[in-house]
């Protein structure tokens, strides 16, 4: 039953990932290697398109996802459960709001969760620079990038431009 | 008066649509629409809402719709932002992909995915770092960053694996370990 997993994978998703949009990340890539619905190639232009496009960018890679699937119906499926773990939980902390915030497990949590956040984002990183830098052009473009990161700070559609236009370039140039 | 479910479904259907790049703009979005519009939350609901969106799972402008929808309207209030702020990206994405299947197969546009697979590196690494600061600031979180990345590396344990167990960690340390110091994130 494709949809009672597709449930169950993405309400996990929105249950565990903390930190927004880009801490789905790791889950994609765990459910590429799982169930093969996608490919985990496929994951960076999910992530690229899902920048460029409107709305929460999570939102955008579970739709995404779900239409690699099986078209709209999965796609509904995928972003809806998402999205659910979100309204049950907020419906229960409205109720004590403050009294959350302050709470010592709460606390407690958050302050382990967040180094563990960007590990699993590293993590995603490492992986990514394996698997995409791998020849000259790569690594010029990747050197291009690091530069560009550690002189200023800039917007995420800042390096989406960029890389966009060398890859355009490098395309005319030198057919990679 | 009580405002209208539908209404709360079509302002935040205007807003998952505005919205691009994800999280932090939809701030002043919501500001605009809801504040100084409508006149439906209060500034200092919505730093509220703002700060503990981020201390719940899930994404962070979705965690802040719902919380003004349920204090709107309670959880039907809740459940129409959720649905609203969902609909505009469900709604392009499903409406280009069948675009995005035709073009990807051109020699241009893999060039581009192909500088674009690279960028996306950076962002995830412009990411890491707009969360380093106020993540890895002292000993213990130096530890648990490095364990972890440890562990994922080479025991490809799985995300939900490492966020339930370091959720354990950090209740079991600062309740047994190091009960003392009473600011625990920034």
């Amino acid at each position: 039953m494709i949809y009672l997993l597709l449930f169950k994978e993405f309400f996990e998703i929105g249950l565990f990932s903390f930190g927004g949009g880009f801490a789905t990340l790791p889950f994609f890539y765990r459910m590429s290697e799982t169930y093969h619905w996608f490919a985990t190639k496929e994951i960076s232009q999910m992530l690229a398109i899902s920048t460029i496009t409107p709305g929460p960018i999570g939102i955008n890679m579970a739709t995404y996802a779900g239409m690699k699937i099986h078209g709209i119906p999965t796609a509904l499926v995928a972003t809806i459960s998402l999205m659910l773990p979100a309204l049950i939980i907020v419906i229960f902390v409205s109720k004590i709001l403050k009294k959350f915030r302050d709470n010592v497990y709460v606390k407690a949590s958050i302050y382990a969760l967040k180094p563990a956040t960007c590990a699993l984002l590293t993590a995603v990183a490492i992986r990514l620079i394996k698997e995409s830098i791998t020849d000259i052009y790569s690594t010029a473009l990747f050197a291009l990038l690091i530069l560009c990161f550690l002189t200023g700070k800039r917007s995420i559609i800042f390096y989406l431009t960029v890389s966009a236009l060398v890859g355009l370039l490098c395309g005319i140039v030198i057919k990679v | 008066m009580k405002i209208k479910l539908w209404d709360i479904f079509k302002v935040f259907t205007k807003i998952g649509l505005i919205l691009i790049g994800g999280g932090y703009v939809i701030i002043p979005l919501l500001k605009d629409e809801l504040i100084d519009k409508r006149n439906w939350i209060t500034e200092k609901e919505l730093v509220d809402y703002f700060a503990l969106s981020h201390t719940l799972p899930g994404l962070i402008a979705g965690n802040i719709a719902i919380f003004i929808g349920y204090k709107l309207r309670g959880k039907w209030g809740g459940l129409m932002a959720m649905l609203g702020i969902s609909t505009g990206p469900f709604v392009c994405i499903a409406a280009i992909m069948p675009i995005i299947a035709l073009i990807t197969t051109s020699h241009t546009m893999k060039s581009i995915f192909w500088g674009v697979d690279i960028g996306v590196i950076i962002m995830i690494i412009a990411a890491v770092k707009e969360m380093w600061s106020s993540s890895v600031f002292d000993k213990f979180t130096t530890f648990l960053y490095i364990i972890s990345l440890f562990l994922i590396l080479k025991f490809k344990l799985s995300p939900t694996t490492i966020v339930i167990s370091s959720i354990l960690i950090g209740i079991i340390y600062k309740r047994f370990i190091n009960k003392d110091s009473g600011e625990t994130s920034k």
